[in-house]
């Protein structure tokens, strides 16, 4: 037995001294921060396959014009002092941009990477680091939170048909996340004509929120909004259920998917999401690259995946092209200053646009209500590309 | 060389912080070490070396106030927030340099531990320990809500010193600014619990009452400590801030207070020499960890995600068996070893 570990572990040094060696070779290195094992790993894991998933089907079709992508994953279990050490070493290597994850390692990196000059894509879609201002090396490819907030206030304003205003509560955790996008959202929903209630606070690891939802309940909010994860938004919809609440949810990105309904147990038929691209197996023309790629059905986190490392596949493309092969960070950046209406094959929402003044990719937003049990697309909302809104 | 026991023969000697001669060459080698590393390692590993000297100042001023004194504080983290958000706001929003931005840091951090440490008055042990606990609360609510200071959600984005034109900002001259600190407040603390403030800092700690009725005025020296104490960790912060050219409030929650507090713990309370054994071990055994881990994950891919996840679980594993079997932490067992061998082979 011991032999046998013995030459298994030789063969597999062997394995990763030739695959280094065939690598360095002409190879393209990027770095890869993702959650597998941690609090998001639920999300997480889809999401880091999805990016994964991409750059395999890319080394396989001729690369970054003949050269490797050279991108290994790392688990860094949603801890921000693993994501700093990872990230040093990524600098170390001298990579040229990295995939990212989560809002607090992303903001952790925002003064590091934009030092060292590194372009990084975070699924942290925090409207201030559209700002190229304040974060001049972050992209995501998905609207940003508050964006995604507004589409949601504009859609369900359109919907309303009686005359007096309709009543909306905020419902949010106390962390970063949670509270970034209400500012903006309060100050668009009165502009809107909605009745802006006072806030309720739901913690993300929340087991049960009766007294907020009874708070809710006796203001008489016709809709509320969740800044959850999908766990406290499940939560937050079998309580309302529970105490016969006839308010109408709506949740941000990352609180309602197709996981819900198993966690939720019924109480998500008519909540809406508002969500950063299709469906697995949606008609649009970019699925039937993952579809034949990803045979089993994915949640929609794969799919945003999938799209940010499309958009920074594009982006070392050009940025290859534009400096004859020595690609760097800042040539990254550039290359994905460039991206003018970038088409994702219709799997996000929009077309993909990035300035040097502006790093929002589009507008738009996929609206997904449940009914029995499955996510629907209702609409997509595009909202004006309005310069005060940048990075608010 | 020192023969078997102490001989000392004037006060002078009885005071002396580097006994022999000896201890003195191997200081003097310590601080080459030091100043040579950054040249030795890089990236990753410099990053973790710039954490642990800051994670020093920031134990060895929690030890004074646990270890010295006696009282418990589980809001440490909250403490490095308030300098880190002080330094932020002096040089990225009022614009001044860092040289002003660091000290006020420790001021500020100051003034706060003496408002939170007011309870001390009446309360001690577990009752202090809550009272703390709300202080990590209360400020953590502030980072996050008082936004035209702190940005709120958005955090700050805060620069790396500059003097003369320099501007200290590679992970390397910035871990140079963080030696020379660390060291002077290593140091400061070293000499502060020799003199007649210290000494009451551990009457106070070992019988209150008998500190009283020797003349100790407890208050004074119980909020003295929080002040003392403070300001290690505003600096701390301050410098934590810098060396990661950003602030939010994420950054200083409860779980740091309980690593600082496990770190003093470790290293020895009641020690200097403790506090900084307690932060070299307790910011390094993570990443030890993780090492294992991932080389246990490449080398043998079926256990990769089993192995990594059971990292926390050793992390805890071991901080519980260290308790067990090294309850005066890793100053004491090195006190040890150097009697071992200083009176072997006759150990009686």
């Amino acid at each position: 037995m011991k032999k046998m570990m013995k030459i298994a572990s030789m063969v597999a040094a062997l394995g990763m001294v030739l695959s280094g060696v065939a690598f360095s070779a002409e190879s393209i290195k990027v770095g890869q921060l993702a959650d597998l094992t941690g609090p998001t790993g639920d999300v997480g894991k889809p999401y880091a396959e999805g990016v994964q998933a991409y750059k395999e089907y890319v080394n396989a079709h001729g690369g970054i014009n003949g050269k490797k992508i050279d991108m290994q994953m790392f688990d860094y279990a949603y801890n921000k002092d693993k994501a700093i050490n990872q990230y040093k070493k990524y600098k170390e290597d001298k990579v040229v941009a990295i995939e990212g994850w989560g809002t607090g390692d992303t903001e952790a990196l925002t003064g590091f990477v934009s030092a060292d000059k590194i372009p990084y894509i975070s699924a942290s879609y925090s409207a201030h680091l559209t700002d190229p201002k304040k974060a001049p090396y972050n992209f995501f490819a998905a609207a940003d939170y508050t964006t995604a907030l507004r589409a949601g206030l504009q859609y369900l304003k359109e919907s309303w048909k009686e005359k007096r205003a309709p009543k909306i509560v905020f419902i949010y955790p106390n962390v970063p996340y949670g509270i970034s996008p209400i500012k903006g959202g309060r100050e668009y929903a009165k502009e809107l004509g909605f009745d802006v209630l006072s806030d309720e606070n739901v913690d993300l690891k929340a087991i049960e929120a009766n007294s907020q939802l009874l708070s809710v309940k006796n203001k008489g909010a016709d809709f509320a909004w969740i800044g959850g994860t999908t766990n406290s938004t499940a939560v937050i919809l079998k309580d309302a259920k529970k105490l016969g609440l006839k308010t109408k949810f709506f949740s941000n990105i990352w609180g309602i998917d197709e996981s819900t309904p198993k966690l939720a147990g019924g109480a998500e038929e008519g909540a809406l999401v508002m969500a950063g691209s299709v469906r697995y197996g949606d008609n649009v023309p970019g699925m039937k690259l993952l579809t034949s790629v990803q045979k089993t059905p994915q949640v929609t986190h794969y799919i945003r995946g999938w799209v940010s490392m499309m958009v920074l596949v594009e982006a070392l493309k050009r940025a290859d092209k534009a400096t004859g092969g020595k690609i760097t960070g800042p040539a990254v950046k550039d290359a994905l200053e460039t991206f003018r209406d970038f088409d994702t094959g219709g799997l996000a929402p929009g077309k993909i646009t990035y300035t040097a003044t502006d790093h929002r990719p589009f507008m738009s937003v996929n609206i997904m209500e449940f009914q029995k049990g499955k996510l629907v697309i209702k609409k997509t909302v595009t909202l004006p590309r309005k310069a005060e809104w940048l990075g608010l | 060389m020192q023969y078997c026991g102490d001989f000392r023969t004037t006060y002078e000697k009885d005071v002396k912080i580097f006994e022999t001669p000896f201890v003195k060459i191997c200081m003097g080698f310590l601080g080459v070490a030091l100043l040579a590393l950054p040249f030795l390692v890089k990236g990753e590993y410099l990053w973790i070396l710039m954490q642990i000297v800051i994670a020093v100042i920031g134990a060895v001023g929690l030890n004074i106030l646990t270890g010295f004194t006696g009282q418990i504080s589980l809001g440490q983290g909250a403490f490095l927030g308030v300098g880190a958000y002080t330094s932020a706001f002096i040089t990225a929003k009022m614009g001044l340099p860092f040289w002003v931005g660091v000290p006020a840091a420790g001021c500020v951090t100051a003034l706060a531990g003496m408002i939170f440490g007011i309870p001390s008055l009446r309360l001690k042990g577990l009752y202090l320990a809550i009272a703390t606990l709300a202080s990590q609360f209360i400020l953590e609510w502030v980072f996050l809500r008082w936004e035209p200071v702190t940005g709120g959600s958005y955090g700050i984005v805060v620069p790396r010193p500059s003097l003369g034109g320099y501007v200290f900002d590679s992970d390397r001259s910035y871990f140079y600014i963080v030696l020379v600190i660390a060291a002077v407040m290593v140091l400061f603390a070293t000499n502060l619990m020799r003199t007649r403030t210290g000494r009451a800092f551990m009457a106070v700690r070992d019988h209150y009452i008998s500190a009283e009725i020797m003349g100790i005025n407890i208050f004074k020296y119980r909020i003295l400590s929080f002040a003392v104490s403070s300001f290690y960790a505003g600096v701390a912060g301050a410098l934590y801030g810098h060396s990661l050219r950003f602030v939010s409030s994420e950054q200083f929650g409860i779980s740091v207070s309980i690593v600082y507090l496990a770190m003093i713990i470790i290293g020895g309370l009641g020690s200097i020499l403790g506090s900084i054994y307690g932060a070299v071990f307790m910011i390094l055994l993570p990443k030890l960890l993780t090492v294992v881990t991932t080389q246990l994950g490449t080398s043998f891919p079926g256990i990769a995600e089993v192995a990594i996840a059971l990292e926390q679980g050793v992390f805890g594993g071991i901080i519980v068996l260290f308790l067990i079997f090294e309850p005066d932490g890793l100053a004491h067992r090195w006190k040890m070893i150097k009697a071992y061998w200083k009176l072997y082979p006759f150990s009686y």
